[in-house]
């Protein structure tokens, strides 16, 4: 008897402490009316989930951070009618909201994330035609458009994108008198010679192989080496000579000593931190930095420069863009009126009396034409930006399996780190999502 | 007499009710429903399809860092449960004693399992940092060090670090739990094993651990589910890296989840992880239980 006592009394407990330990989602499949807008009268409420970009993004939509007033108060003044349930929600967190909601039938009306792709087969979201107004469509920018197809579906819009460069520090080059790199023969001199007048004092080159990052760093080399995700075709070609080559040169310069020392676990804002402490000489990041650098007090002497390539190779900056898209409720009273809703929502999101000063607020770079001009009026320095951006080559985030091979380039290369076979984890990548 | 007896009967249950039905219908129901997905086909984008049998099992063991990440939890639970128990129980004697300020190390004592483990594990992130770490700046103002040192030289020495600061904010816990089962015991039978001649380790071995064998227990247990399923002080370090390497299992389910989008798999996982603790729970009571009967 006490020993079934004593099963039953673990059972509950490990049931009570399971569940308080529980990552994992738990959702419940739920009736589709719950999906439907809230229809009060003619009021038509629209679910939108945003991304937390930095702390100024919740003040943006629901404090005071619009000249006094927010997003969603000025939105809903100016259309009558229109209800937006905003919710501001962090990165860490924003694909286990949105797949907790999906797996309960709720899915909200408007997201802003980063992928879509994983959506699409499942028929959760709405052809962008379909609701976006046809002078807001043809305002964005057509190559950023075109990153969001599936066949020949376009099925999200994007918000705004940030373009990777060569930073480095112009006073500290310039006393070891090293030449900025523009080839990887040149970065490993340039780090040799950083690295032998600094001793230690100073990381010639910031490397960032993180879980949040590998995949930006597996784009830097492999771009610069000819190589890339994708084939001409549009197929997957991860384990290319060249993209081996790339995943191998990187490593390399982490053995050399050349970069910080822990590059599976430094984040790009532990090497933005170096760098504006003058630990770091070079790095590759965002457009943001300078504000990044700024608002953490460092007073760095910065000047920016193309992504080093392999000899005879052209580079390519990174661009990275996030989107807004919309998924279907089938259960809406008024399909027409929601679409003509959202419509609305894009159209005010985007109006450059608004979208600039969301844009500039973190530093990131616009996806619409209408808010070029603005934009360089108030900060000249966009309009060199807005030019890599024009070159950028983005990631294949249409594919269904890119979620599959951002997360294994970044175990390719981690394991790389700790003596792992290159060609072997490319080859089991490949293998994986191409077949 | 009996309208008595049958009440109570009855009573013990009727208080237990509300507490059965919340377990029920918030505990319960969700891990019921994890099992029933755990069978299901789950797309990337997280919509639950029909039956597919064990094949979400299947995979789920099938994946490359399975093993390691299986192994890696096995270590993590044995040293930050054996390890905090071992401390826990140092300290509980040591606080059990009487002596100045005693009422203020407790209130000490408790800081660490009271804090947040996400600010936790922040906190000692900054403190091994290399660059900027306050044990670097510390240790160097000493003069004990002439140069700072990379305390995370290696994905083993990483994964020992999670491991201290998991050690670290479970001390606590076991300590108060010892120092309840410490204070109970009659002093009377101190005294009168010292008057037959009794040492220091014959008393701790014939007296003290017998009488908190119980608080022992529940400490151990609940330590062993609590750690099992301890999530951010991984994440919040390592993330898993360098490759899964310091993965435990419930750090990886959600990478496999909410990173790699394979859901299925990362729910069959989890089902897994609930079989092993009840499991391990049950039997750790059981042999305990059997020991207390045969005493």
């Amino acid at each position: 008897m006490k020993k079934l006592l004593a099963f039953l009394l673990a059972l509950v407990m490990i049931f009570a402490l399971a569940a308080c330990g529980q990552t994992e989602e738990k959702p419940a499949e739920a009736p589709a009316e719950e999906n439907a807008p809230e229809a009060a009268g003619d009021e038509i409420v629209l679910d939108v989930i945003i991304c937390q970009y930095g702390p100024n993004t919740n003040e943006w939509f629901l404090g005071s951070g619009m000249n006094g007033t927010n997003f969603v108060a000025k939105f809903e003044a100016e259309n009558p009618g229109i209800k937006l349930n905003l919710e501001v929600v962090s990165w860490n967190d924003v694909h286990q909201v949105v797949d907790t909601r999906i797996a309960n039938n709720n899915p909200p009306d408007i997201l802003n994330i980063d992928t879509f792709s994983e959506f699409v087969p499942d028929g959760l979201l709405m052809p962008v035609k379909d609701y976006c107004p046809e002078d807001l469509y043809n305002d964005f920018f057509p190559a950023f458009i075109a990153e969001s197809v599936i066949d020949d579906t376009v099925w999200a819009v994007p918000d705004l994108a940030s373009a990777r460069a060569l930073f480095y520090n112009v006073d500290l080059l310039k006393e070891a008198g090293v030449e900025v790199p523009t080839t990887w023969a040149e970065l490993e001199d340039a780090c040799q010679a950083l690295l032998d007048y600094y001793g230690g004092e100073v990381y010639p080159w910031g490397i960032d192989m993180t879980t949040d990052e590998g995949q930006a760093c597996f784009a830097y080399y492999a771009w610069g080496n000819g190589g890339g995700f994708v084939d001409a075709g549009g197929n997957w070609a991860l384990n290319t000579p060249e993209n081996i080559e790339a995943v191998e040169f990187a490593v390399g310069l982490v053995q050399k000593g050349y970069t910080n020392p822990n590059p599976a676990t430094e984040t790009r804002y532990d090497l933005q931190d170096m760098f504006a402490a003058g630990k770091l000489a070079m790095l590759l990041t965002t457009n943001q930095l300078p504000t990044y650098v700024a608002d953490k007090g460092g007073n760095i002497n910065m000047a920016t420069a193309a992504i080093p390539a392999n000899e005879g190779k052209t580079g390519s900056s990174v661009g990275v863009m996030d989107r807004i898209m919309v998924f279907k409720d089938d259960a809406a009273p008024d399909q027409a009126k929601r679409n003509e809703a959202i419509g609305k929502f894009l159209k005010f999101f985007y109006d450059p009396e608004n979208y600039v000063g969301w844009v500039s607020m973190e530093g990131f770079l616009p996806a619409v034409n209408s808010a070029v001009e603005a934009l360089v009026a108030s900060d000249p320095s966009f309009g060199a930006w807005l030019d890599v951006l024009g070159s950028c080559q983005f990631y294949p985030a249409a594919k269904a399996e890119w979620a599959t091979v951002r997360q294994g380039v970044t175990t390719v290369e981690q394991n790389a780190l700790i003596g792992g076979d290159v060609k072997e984890g490319l080859d089991a990548l490949q293998a994986e999502v191409a077949g | 007499m009996n309208s008595i007896h049958v009440k109570h009967k009855w009573e013990p249950y009727l208080w237990l009710l509300p507490s059965l039905l919340l377990i029920a219908i918030f505990v319960v129901f969700p891990i019921l429903i994890v099992f029933k997905l755990s069978f299901s086909e789950i797309t990337p984008g997280g919509v639950i399809g029909g039956f597919i049998g064990f094949q979400n099992f299947v995979e789920a063991v099938h994946l490359p860092p399975f093993k390691t990440v299986m192994l890696n939890t096995f270590w993590w639970v044995l040293s930050v449960v054996g390890l905090s128990t071992l401390l826990g129980f140092i300290i509980a004697m040591v606080m059990n004693q009487k002596f100045r300020g005693r009422k203020i190390a407790r209130a000490i004592l408790v800081f660490p399992w009271a804090t947040s483990l996400v600010i936790q594990a922040s906190i000692w992130n900054y403190i091994i940092k290399y660059e900027y770490g306050s044990l670097n700046s510390v240790l160097l103002n000493l003069g004990v060090i002439n140069q700072a040192i990379n305390w995370r030289t290696s994905y083993p020495i990483e994964f020992i670090w999670e491991c201290g600061v998991g050690i670290f904010v479970t001390v606590p816990f076991v300590a108060f739990c010892v120092l309840s089962g410490l204070q109970s015991i009659d002093g009377s039978l101190y005294e009168a094993a010292t008057m037959d001649g009794a040492g220091f380790w014959s008393k701790l071995w014939n007296i003290t651990l017998p009488m908190v064998r119980p608080s022992l227990t529940v400490s151990t247990v609940l330590n062993i589910i609590y750690v099992f399923n301890s999530f951010p002080i991984v994440y919040t370090m390592t993330k898993g890296a360098p490759a899964h390497k310091t993965d435990t299992m419930i750090t990886y389910l959600y990478m496999l989840s909410f990173y790699e989008r394979k859901k299925g798999p990362a729910t069959a996982l989890s089902v897994i992880g609930f079989l092993i603790l009840c499991l391990c729970a049950g039997i750790y009571m059981v042999t305990v239980m059997r020991k207390e009967e045969t005493q």
